[in-house]
């Protein structure tokens, strides 16, 4: 009797049920009625350009001093956006320093998704003593802002790129832990895990292919907040003079190097340009998160 | 107060007290692990860094040394300060925490008031320019970074205004004294309090919509009463619980602005000791800025889930 079932769609004449259509078709057919989140998307894809183009080719090399008078202001002939402190070009240094910002908010998204997923299946799965020592863990580990434990963290660690991812990914894999055991504690319930389970089903089996494919919706979404959060932490770390060594341009840096010369009022777009480009990322990522949601996990819609 | 209330106040205390020898000796095995030492950076080298060492009980094992700080902090001693060498830290510390203080209340009020203001404004006038407006300024207030907000506050009010006015009306930007102006106080304040502000206005809106469509919002209504009272007496007090319930985490937000901010503006509280602290290897006065933080939260906290009694009494514990 192999091919003899009917399609319920040719059946229904098309006015009685609807096409029925997977998650990600789904969700992808939301996301693109999400005006918002589609700007934001093509405002990162542009930014993903310029990182790219930046890696290969600048108006300027974004390190060599005195390639114009000192603050120069933007709208001097070739130097579009004008100079810093030490001549360097900031258009260049703009380009380059999003290498930075999508390297820190992507490469600690990613770690953070692999660690904390596991993690999350694992205490949601076994649950018991695992758990109970989890909840204390995270009981005290938010008694104090993560930012701070961070900023130790990578004091400790010394500086660098992957330091600063390190530190940040160190203080954030908690929150995606968090939602996904809760995801793995409803999902452990239902019937089809059950019918794994009486099936023969190994741990490592029904985790993986029954338990996570299911909570992917909201863990998409939790990664696609992770990346803002992780920019802004290494923002504020730069800004606070615990940034990215010397002369590597990133964004947070250059806001700092800004400072003093809007301080004094005469300069003051070499902080607004670094803080211009940071907060429409930011803004991007933080819609292209709100879009995901909407589209992809219903129930947590505001 | 009831006496399971007392119970629960007392377990929570006990969880505080736990969180608190948890961070305090983590942060100090960690601070004390750290590359170089306060008197390295002072150019103290050979025999008088040794002696320094042995005054300060720096060359003992760690954990001998963290068992006289504890035995010191139960006392309300954290010890001397590193860097200004022989300064107490506790009444160091005490200072800076009212400094904090003072910026931190001036952004809770900030907060709370544009947050539920907007919250409520967006919620009454829901999908018009009114709504829009706010939900956008929320949006922006929570994303971009606070130093930005400053710094544009800071180009506006201080170089814009200045120049047009001749001086006349301008944002002066260094703070003054310990505890600063009003004058100086306002911009600082705002910085912080935009950030946490749209959190509250999109719980705040999200929490009204639900409510203003109830039944006893109509009773209201059809009973007479002025739309001022109903949104005020039967909607907002409705709509409170789920606000509530994220001040724990405005609180967080708004420690972790005034980490960033008091550095901006050179103000002399925790947050500005907490990073000159690390830079300077003062290992007890980063100790002791980390355990005030951990208190703050935990009492923050504590209030917080008391306040769910007063707003809604059919919550118990």
């Amino acid at each position: 009797m192999a091919a003899t079932i009917t399609p319920l769609l040719e059946y229904s004449g098309g006015t009685l049920a609807r096409e029925q259509v997977g998650l990600w078709r789904d969700g992808l057919r939301r996301l693109r009625r999400n005006r918002l989140a589609l700007a934001a998307m093509v405002y990162l894809i542009l930014l993903a350009i310029v990182c790219i183009v930046s890696l290969f080719w600048t108006p300027y090399k974004p390190n060599v001093v005195n390639t114009c008078p000192t603050y120069s202001l933007p709208g001097t002939p070739g130097h579009p956006l004008g100079c810093d402190e030490l001549g360097r070009d900031t258009l260049s240094r703009l380009m380059v320093g999003s290498q930075i910002s999508l390297a820190i908010g992507l490469i600690t998204a990613a770690i953070v998704m692999v660690v904390g997923v596991g993690v999350g299946l694992l205490i949601g799965y076994l649950r018991g003593v695992v758990d109970a020592i989890f909840a204390l863990v995270i009981n005290v580990f938010y008694g104090v802002p993560p930012i701070m434990v961070a900023l130790v963290l990578y004091v400790l660690l010394g500086p660098g790129v992957i330091n600063i991812i390190i530190a940040i990914a160190a203080t954030t894999w908690m929150d995606m832990a968090r939602l996904v055991r809760g995801q793995t504690l409803s999902i452990r319930e239902r019937e089809y895990v059950e019918a794994a389970r009486a099936g023969g089903a190994r741990t490592r089996t029904i985790l993986l292919t029954h338990i996570f494919p299911n909570a992917l919706g909201p863990i998409i979404v939790q990664t696609t907040y992770v990346v803002p959060a992780a920019i802004l932490t290494a923002a504020f770390f730069s800004f606070l003079g615990f940034g990215v060594p010397a002369p590597q341009a990133d964004w947070g840096g250059m806001a700092q190097e800004g400072f003093s010369p809007l301080l004094s009022g005469f300069d003051p777009y070499m902080l607004l340009f670094p803080a211009i480009a940071l907060s429409v990322t930011l803004l991007a990522f933080n819609f292209l998160g709100d879009g995901l949601r909407d589209a992809f996990d219903p129930r947590q819609r505001r | 107060m009831t006496r399971g209330t007392l119970i629960y106040i007392v377990q929570r205390l006990g969880i505080i007290v736990l969180t608190l020898l948890v961070v305090s000796f983590l942060v100090f095995v960690v601070v004390h692990s750290l590359p170089g030492n306060a008197f390295i950076s002072q150019r103290v080298h050979g025999k008088s860094l040794q002696l320094l060492l042995h005054e300060y009980g720096l060359d003992q094992p760690i954990l001998i040394q963290y068992w006289n700080f504890l035995k010191g902090a139960i006392h309300g001693d954290l010890g001397v300060s590193l860097y200004i060498r022989g300064e107490e830290v506790t009444p160091l510390v005490l200072r800076e925490l009212s400094v904090s203080c003072e910026l931190g209340g001036a952004a809770l009020i900030v907060t709370i008031g544009l947050g539920m203001t907007f919250g409520v404004l967006a919620a009454m006038r829901q999908n018009s320019w009114v709504d829009y407006l706010l939900t956008s300024f929320a949006v922006i207030g929570y994303t971009v970074p606070s130093f930005v907000i400053a710094a544009l506050g800071i180009m506006v009010f201080a170089n814009f205004l200045g120049s047009v006015t001749n001086g006349t009306f301008a944002y002066a930007a260094v703070w003054t004294g310990t505890y600063g102006t009003i004058g100086e106080l306002w911009l600082p304040a705002l910085s912080i309090g935009l950030y946490t502000s749209g959190q509250i206005t999109r719980i705040t809106r999200a929490s009204m919509l639900e409510v203003i469509n109830q039944d006893y919002i109509r009773t209201a209504r059809a009973k007479g009463l002025k739309e001022r009272v109903v949104t005020i007496r039967h909607a907002l007090r409705n709509a409170l619980v789920p606000v509530i319930s994220i001040l724990g985490t405005t609180v967080v937000g708004i420690l972790v602005g005034v980490l960033v901010i008091e550095n901006v503006f050179g103000i002399p509280g925790l947050g500005k000791e907490f990073v000159d602290s690390i830079l300077q290897h003062d290992y007890n006065v980063t100790v002791g800025v980390f355990t005030i933080f951990a208190l703050l939260i935990g009492l923050s906290n504590l209030g917080v889930d008391l306040l769910y009694t007063l707003v809604d009494p059919r919550i118990r514990y």
